[in-house]
């Protein structure tokens, strides 16, 4: 089944399903909203005076927003499998091939494909882009820093740019493995034809596009002025681009649920004959343990918004202490799911430089069983620490203590992880690329944010160091120094796999080296201001902190040209990179025995597993 | 780990690169306690309470505690790094053992980083404890805290009232500290405490100054536009001048 045959499948009288593409759905979803938004403004009653400021616009700008979310989904075609199997009559093969994105080259990628190659290329693109989008902002707030009175951002457009930095960022690291690698890599890695839930796996895509418009919508409307976190009571005040955070939120979390049930499935179900759980490489662990830990953490995060949509357009009070609400209530809920979260991201980074060790230092994983212990062991305990963001909140001190056991037991897994990355290193035969590179990058960026994260555990140093640059300088370096440094990794060793062309060596070690550098200079400086007492999330700050911000900024101005030295070679090395063979690397895992182009459903035969992927080094005689 | 070695290998700490790490990690341990423990200790504000001459002892503490694993990771990098090394398109030749797990190495880590983190949490909680206790002094000085947006403003038990905040040295101060619109987090920055105000609630937090002088308090939660300048002094007086301050105050308050 290749890619190359006659394209006159399609039947004379067009279905619905080869109509509809991503114009398609924009038309519509746009179409929805305007006829909503026309609606709402005529007949929706005025508030009576006790309302809450904005209540009825509020309701005018949620309504409106849901009519884009539905009608750019129906546009989209992700209701017509659905509504005809209601029907009584499920879609035909030819249907289902036109789904699949059979013979349509460049256009599947604007469609509802379910071809689980196509859904990562979209993943990859829509992770640049926002990632590009993200890192814009966190340049307009280094420079906007760059001086000490504030500069040239207004305060309101400032704390918005912050917030939507930070939601855009938190998203965008959320998906960049898991999205890219775990749809296009993930299901051949275990020699499947495709995911368990091929439509499920479009919608999933499909979603995070629905929810863009409202987050963009939000920036014209007041901007989420709130911070990532939208802590109540502060977004019951804040302007009406809040509501298009909550839209995002409730959008986005629909989408990683999707995605979680989707590769949870794929990977329990679906993997090749002889592929016992001892056999299944270490990359699968990490992409199921952070989907899955989704599946718990999201309905959270989804809820928690919902609730503060009812707050802002309805009147109800979960979050309003004046009537018998709590703000620590919308702490809890939102801090359920950002723990876990955390871990959402980093796992499958770490796993991903796991899975790269044995291949560049040609010798075995060292203690697989440890491997798959620190990441069941983190991802248990992620769920019961969340109350170390609440320490100073006053919502209950005396359980302060327990939620300071249960955050430093997490070191213990986490050391796991370290040991298994050492021991792998260790007595190998380094093969000098960027992905073995990022291996030391991330052992030297996640002990530096290990060891503040202790710090920070600690309830006596929390007191001084919490919602200060600490802070945020500690999670760049868990988030950013680890968890993007493995996303990199993994975009230049599965590159060839993925477009058939190498990734330009020179532009991976220049990048590399700037992003890296620019890191550590970027964030030391956070760190000195950060206990020289600058608290997060100002735009102006005492003169005394300028010399270390300056450092700051030099470095994200390092950062970015690294990162645009990246996305020229994305582009470049995928439209005239040297040809890729088909195993470039001389690994051993499933994905590496396919050739490029990778047929339709990715294996002729599928492939039967006798050993695990990590059969390196000469054998002791 | 030191004993990843084959078996065929008895002495296996007279491998050179056994040799080499063992060195490195000594070295390494040394150089990141003490850039760990310089870099923190002269970036962090100078303490003005017993609570923070604390926390810049745990933070010492525990950065000492934690650069021999650091150390030990690092010399590995090092020693690794710097031996078999290849360049080229295609890969190296394997390397020359399959090791596939040490039941000792992992043993011996997993125990070393259980201890660890049990010396963090007793280390922590020592020093939680007489944070807590603070609360409960029954000599304290009581002042009520309220955030609003974007100022604090200080209310003491004989009436006055002040946007900048005034403490007697070396006695025990006991906030009450709550809000009028949105979260706000109370921070004596020299004074290492911070609690937030929360609308509708009263939250505690107790610090003895021990240094007179001027200070910082800053908001460090987002509460809006003006969330950057939501800043004030704190002065800490002698006890005569805190009570002439005090009576002063209060009549002009009252008179007002």
């Amino acid at each position: 089944m290749t890619t190359v045959m006659s394209k006159s499948v399609s039947a004379p009288g067009k279905s619905i399903i080869e109509k509809l593409n991503v114009f398609t759905a924009v038309a519509l979803g746009a179409i929805s909203a305007i006829v909503v938004w026309r609606l709402s403004l005529a007949f929706l009653p005025q508030d009576a005076d006790s309302a809450l400021i904005f209540s009825r616009e509020d309701k005018i700008t949620l309504l409106s927003m849901c009519a884009w979310f539905v009608g750019f989904m129906t546009g989209i075609g992700a209701l017509v499998g659905p509504f005809r199997w209601l029907m009584g009559k499920d879609l035909s093969h030819e249907e289902n091939m036109f789904l699949a994105g059979k013979d349509m080259g460049p256009k599947r990628y604007f469609r509802y494909t379910t071809d689980h190659k196509v859904v990562g290329i979209q993943y990859l693109f829509i992770t640049i882009l926002i990632f590009f989008l993200g890192g814009t902002l966190a340049m307009l707030i280094r420079t906007n820093l760059g001086t000490p009175e504030g500069g040239w951002l207004h305060a309101q457009a400032y704390n918005s740019i912050v917030g939507t930095h930070g939601i855009l960022m938190i998203v965008g690291t959320i998906i960049m493995v898991t999205g890219p690698f775990g749809n296009f890599i993930m299901p051949i890695m275990i020699g499947a034809r495709d995911m368990a839930f091929p439509r499920l796996n479009a919608l999933s895509f499909w979603l995070i596009v629905a929810a863009a418009i409202p987050l963009l919508w939000g920036q014209f409307i007041g901007g989420i002025t709130t911070g990532w976190s939208a802590y109540n009571p502060l977004a019951s005040q804040a302007p009406l681009g809040m509501d298009g955070y909550i839209m995002y939120i409730c959008i986005f979390a629909i989408s990683t649920m999707v995605a979680g049930a989707n590769i949870t499935t794929t990977v329990v179900k679906m993997r090749a004959k002889g592929m016992t759980w001892n056999r299944t490489p270490i990359f699968i662990y990490g992409t199921v343990a952070s989907v899955a830990l989704a599946l718990p953490a999201f309905p959270v995060f989804f809820l928690s918004q919902v609730l503060s949509a009812f707050d802002r357009a309805l009147g109800t009070s979960f979050y309003n202490t004046k009537l018998g609400g709590s703000g620590w209530l919308y702490e809890n809920l939102f801090w359920l799911m950002g723990h876990p979260e955390v871990y959402v991201i980093l796992i499958p980074s770490l796993a991903a430089l796991m899975e790269m060790a044995p291949v560049f230092t040609r010798r075995p994983l060292f203690s697989f069983n440890v491997a798959i212990m620190g990441i069941a062991g983190i991802s248990g305990l992620s769920v019961l620490v969340w109350a170390h963001h609440m320490y100073i909140s006053g919502w209950a001190p005396l359980l302060n203590a327990p939620f300071m056991l249960t955050t430093e037991l997490i070191s213990i897994p986490t050391g796991m992880l370290f040991l298994v990355l050492i021991g792998t290193l260790w007595r190998g035969r380094l093969w000098m690329t960027m992905p073995l590179m990022s291996i030391f990058a991330l052992l030297w960026n996640f002990m530096i944010g290990g060891i503040t994260g202790i710090y920070l555990s600690d309830v006596p140093a929390d007191g001084f160091l919490h919602g200060s640059m600490y802070v945020t300088a500690h999670f760049h370096y868990t988030l950013m120094g680890a968890g993007l440094t493995g996303a990199l990794a993994s975009l230049v060793y599965w590159f060839p796999k993925m477009t058939g062309r190498m990734f330009d060596k020179t532009l991976s070690w220049i990048s590399f080296w700037m992003v890296q550098i620019g890191f550590n200079v970027a964030f030391v400086g956070m760190f000195m201001v950060g206990l020289a007492g600058q608290p997060r999330r100002v735009e102006s700050y005492a003169p005394t902190f300028n010399t270390a911000n300056m450092v700051t900024t030099a470095g994200a101005y390092i950062i970015m040209i690294g990162m645009l030295v990246l996305l020229y070679g994305v582009i470049s090395s995928a439209r005239s990179g040297v040809k890729a063979p088909k195993n470039p690397w001389q690994a051993k895992t499933l994905e590496w025995t396919v050739d490029y182009p990778i047929p339709l459903e990715n294996f002729d035969v599928l492939p039967t597993v006798t050993s695990d992927p990590y059969g390196y080094g000469k054998a002791q005689s | 780990m030191t004993d990843l070695m084959t078996p065929q290998a008895p002495q296996w700490w007279k491998r050179p690169d056994v040799k080499k790490t063992a060195i490195l990690w000594v070295i390494c341990t040394a150089v990141i306690g003490y850039i760990g423990v310089e870099f923190h200790v002269r970036n962090i504000v100078s303490p003005a309470s017993e609570t923070m001459s604390s926390i810049i002892s745990l933070i010492r503490i525990f950065t000492w505690a934690a650069s021999p694993v650091a150390g030990l990771v690092a010399a590995i990098c090092i020693t690794v790094l710097t031996s078999k090394r290849h360049y080229g398109d295609n890969p190296p030749p394997e390397a020359d053992h399959q090791i596939r797990t040490s039941t000792k190495a992992t043993a011996l880590w997993v125990s070393i980083s259980g201890l660890l983190c049990l010396f963090a949490l007793i280390g922590g909680l020592i020093v939680l404890q007489h944070d807590n206790e603070g609360v409960l002094d029954a000599n304290a000085i009581q002042v009520k805290v309220t955030g609003q947006q974007w100022v604090w403003n200080f209310d003491y038990a004989n009436g006055a009232r002040s946007e900048d905040l005034y403490l007697p040295v070396n006695k025990p101060v006991v906030f009450h500290i709550t809000s009028v619109d949105v979260k706000h987090s109370f921070w004596i920055v020299q004074m290492g405490v911070k609690m937030d105000a929360n609308p509708g609630y009263v939250t505690e937090l107790a610090v003895t100054p021990d240094k007179i002088g001027i200070f910082d308090v800053r908001c460090a939660e987002l509460c809006g536009l003006l969330h950057a300048y939501m800043q004030t002094k704190v002065h800490v007086v002698s006890q005569a001048d805190y009570d002439a301050w005090l009576s002063n105050h209060a009549a002009i308050e009252k008179g007002a």
